[in-house]
């Protein structure tokens, strides 16, 4: 549409429009329920609290927010391969390289990634006896970072400057000779203050687990999803610092005409080096987190301890140290030499190994089990097939002479949603409904569940299932358009068909969400019948839930507490835990940070000093503001008398 | 069962997050190691034997690597809880990190005056990025001075004594990085 502007002609895409016409609409309508229902209290509660179960909820709720943009853009793309040639509103060309950027761009950073930090948040301290994370200041940062990361990067849409180079960002497309203009530059700064917020969730989710875990819980006794964070978290620590420091090398070549990726000089390849270096572990950061939730279901719902603890805690081990060493397989084509190619073939097919170990004992932990088809349980009952299927194409695709063939075609398409959805997702959704209790207080309705589930799958088997087909048949990935020769109209209909479907199902569980606010029902405590540490808190747990301290001397003592009704002993002098506190410091340091990062976006160089001021002085206020002050005081005193 | 102090606890904690945190600084540095091995010698010129000057790069060093030895004298000051010893050795280290800047910021002017530039070539660009990031580090940490020295007025002291260490193991860290930093970009193209 073109607009007339101070004498200036601007034109501006229809969808950018029919996008701030959606902000004009919702806005005053959520405005509306927020002054109607008297929200106002609930939410400076949530947004100032520095307690581990409301910032994991926030880090649920706004990456599920992130989903529905994110899935728009995938329906919008499913429809635009509706048909041979279709041409649907302005998704051709440019518009589907922004779609297919930004879908995967918020897939992995802002909800895959920030949905299990929040299941973390929610989890981890109460299965470890723990009554809040070790840092509980630093874990509101953290969220903080997320939301600005994420913010920026949603908002590059609607200044019509949405990035377009792909989530991978290579080079030298990624560089301003190729894509002048801000739209990668929301890339860059949208992920290196969301990667910040990571890094601080992995170090404080790693020193809660190495010093806060309750009396004889020792680390051979943890359940498996703090086992799971603990790996993940280092997997973070090594791979989230290569992109910090990949992005700021990209930052140079676009802000200051570095040639560290373009050029005769420049290596592009060292791009897709960093890039994958962290990019292959971050694989696992998404999917070691869903192992973890769906061994603890799994048990849960089939009344049985995990089968073969041990030889899950080596295999999630083995899968976390295998996984920084496999990066090259995403490189196969570019000619690295065919000793590279094998070594690391080798390296990503042994991942088959640890990753068979734990399918076979999720099967055994079932046999025999008195199992209850709970919507978690279907989740994760959902999850086995699905995610075989995508481990079997990616031992496939780790073979690097057929690679050749597979390279950026569907086929990589469907195998990387096959164990991305299939694990991570579904990961979430089960850990959504088996935590809720813990969340809020309140049970969700488990025939909306399981509805959300069948469809969810089923839409999901036909949306990926048949992107093998089309793939194997030679439809490249990142294509707008194919014709009718080509013969893959009917896997593309089908497939979007499939995406509709998923749509739908996501409706369910919204649906679902909304029903239990309204008029659900009090989970009361301990609602699955239980068996790790969360379960024996009040649900909602209080802050500070653990002020009698359980001393755990076996695996799910809990259950077995409650096996032989014997209540949990409680420890004489527990260690003191971290002091929490009321705080808008974080919101403020993320407004500095959104301020310092538009300026270096648009390359406003006041805006950036007047950011950089800002967020250096959150440093100085933090540093004359610590909550500990008080309590430091009183011990001195205590002791002098 | 825990029979130490709250304080002591809690600075245990802060311990393993900080340690952490400066295990994903070594990361991000390595990273950037790698960088500069990988753009270095340049294909093009100027070449690294010709910018640098030792004088320069050895005062730096001397400045530099004799402050955490001054810094020393303060952590003693804090196993005694003599808060002149804390003072000073903070206010000496404080003038030698300010001094190891001059020599950095001399040699950054010296560079872009001379026209040699981030975006003159790949092993400048490298170079920037490496020898800058460590630069922004030590400024940051002679800003944390400032703020340490007005802490220890306003805080307990054992709450002062835990955010001293803490920017004691900060400071070791950036000069050990340092050390890397002329093992790795100045003296080979020293000599």
């Amino acid at each position: 549409m073109e607009f007339s502007f101070n004498g200036k002609s601007v034109f501006v895409p229809t969808d950018v429009i029919a996008g701030w016409l959606s902000v004009l609409i919702i806005t005053p309508i959520v405005l509306y329920i927020i002054i109607k229902n008297r929200y106002w209290s609930t939410i400076l509660d949530y947004t100032t609290t520095t307690n581990h179960r409301k910032i994991g909820t926030l880090y649920i709720l706004f990456s599920m927010l992130f989903f529905l943009r994110a899935g728009v853009d995938a329906l919008f793309m499913r429809t635009q391969l509706l048909t041979p040639e279709n041409e649907f509103w302005v998704f051709q060309g440019e518009k589907y390289n922004e779609l297919f950027t930004t879908h995967g761009t918020m897939m992995i950073f802002f909800v895959a990634t920030p949905i299990l930090i929040g299941l973390m948040n929610v989890a981890v301290p109460l299965q470890i006896g723990a009554n809040d994370l070790a840092f509980p200041y630093l874990n509101l940062v953290g969220f903080y970072l997320f939301l600005t990361g994420g913010t920026i990067f949603f908002l590059a849409f609607f200044f019509n400057a949405a990035p377009n180079m792909g989530w991978t960002a290579y080079a030298p497309l990624s560089t301003d000779s190729y894509t002048p203009g801000p739209n990668n530059n929301f890339y860059i700064f949208g992920l290196q203050v969301s990667g910040l917020g990571t890094i601080f969730a992995a170090i404080n989710m790693m020193a809660t687990i190495i010093r806060l875990r309750a009396p004889g819980l020792t680390l051979s006794r943890m359940p498996l999803f703090p086992w799971a964070t603990l790996i993940t978290s280092f997997l973070i620590l090594i791979a989230f610092p290569v992109l910090a420091i990949a992005l700021l090398l990209l930052q140079f070549d676009r802000l200051y005409d570095a040639t560290f990726f373009l050029g005769e000089l420049g290596h592009p390849v060292y791009w897709q080096h960093l890039f994958w270096i962290f990019g292959h572990p971050e694989v696992y950061i998404i999917a070691l987190p869903a192992f973890g939730i769906f061994s603890d279901i799994i048990s849960n719902f089939s009344r049985k301890n995990v089968f073969g603890y041990t030889s899950m805690v080596i295999s999630l081990t083995l899968i976390g140290l295998l996984a920084l060493m496999v990066w090259v397989h995403h490189m196969f084509t570019v000619g690295l030499g065919a000793f590279s190619n094998t070594f690391f073939a080798i390296t990503s097919m042994l991942i088959a190994v640890p990753t068979g170990i734990k399918v076979f004992n999720w099967l055994f932990t079932m046999r025999r089990g008195v199992i209850s088809m709970k919507a978690p349980m279907m989740f994760a009952l959902g999850f086995i097939p699905t995610f075989v299927m995508g481990g079997v194409t990616g031992v496939m695709l780790s073979s690097a002479a057929a690679d050749m063939q597979f390279h950026d075609s569907y086929f990589v398409v469907a195998h990387l949603h096959y164990v991305i959805i299939g694990s991570t997702i579904l990961a979430a959704f089960a850990a959504i409904y088996y935590w809720y209790p813990i969340m809020t207080g309140k049970i969700l309705d488990d025939t909306l569940g399981k509805w959300h589930f069948w469809l969810f799958l089923i839409g999901f088997h036909l949306t990926f299932f048949l992107q093998h087909l089309a793939g194997l048949d030679g439809m490249p990935r990142r294509v707008y358009e194919y014709t009718q020769e080509d013969g893959v109209w009917s896997y593309n209909f089908i497939s979007s068909i499939g995406a509709y479907l998923m749509a739908v199902s996501m409706l369910f569980f919204l649906w679902n969400i909304i029903k239990t606010h309204r008029s659900g029902a009090k989970a009361g405590d301990d609602p699955w019948d239980g068996r790790t540490l969360e379960w024996s808190v009040p649900s909602p747990p209080p802050e500070h839930p653990f002020e009698r301290m359980p001393v755990i001397d076996r695996r799910d003592m809990f259950w077995w507490s409650k096996i032989n009704n014997k209540p949990l002993p409680v420890a004489k002098n527990p260690r003191p835990s971290p002091i929490a506190r009321r705080t808008f410091q974080p919101m403020f340091l993320a407004g500095s940070l959104f301020i310092l990062s538009f300026g270096f976006i648009y390359g406003w160089v006041w805006v950036q000093i007047l950011g950089g001021i800002l967020s250096l002085s959150t440093f100085v206020i933090r540093a004359f503001s610590d909550e500990r002050t008080e309590a430091y005081k009183r011990e001195e005193e205590e002791n002098e008398q | 069962m825990s029979s130490k102090l709250m304080s002591e606890e809690l600075f245990a904690d802060k311990k393993t997050g900080f340690f952490i945190y400066l295990f994903v600084e070594a990361i991000m540095f390595t990273t950037l190691f790698a960088t500069y091995l990988i753009y270095t010698p340049p294909q093009t010129g100027p070449y690294p034997g010709e910018l640098f000057e030792w004088q320069t790069t050895l005062f730096a060093s001397l400045f530099l690597i004799s402050s955490s030895g001054t810094l020393l004298l303060s952590e003693k000051g804090l196993k005694e809880r003599k808060m002149k010893l804390i003072v000073a050795g903070v206010v000496i280290t404080f003038l030698l990190g300010a001094g190891f800047m001059y020599f950095e910021i001399e040699e950054f002017r010296k560079f872009i005056t001379d026209g040699h530039v981030v975006s003159t070539n790949n092993f400048l660009s490298a170079y920037y990025v490496l020898v800058g990031l460590h630069a922004v580090h030590v400024t940051f940490g002679l800003g944390w001075m400032i703020v340490l020295l007005v802490q220890g007025r306003l805080l307990p002291f054992n709450l002062f004594k835990e955010k001293h260490k803490i920017f004691n193991y900060y400071w070791h860290f950036v000069d050990a990085i340092w050390i890397i930093i002329l093992l790795v970009v100045y003296i080979p193209y020293l000599f």
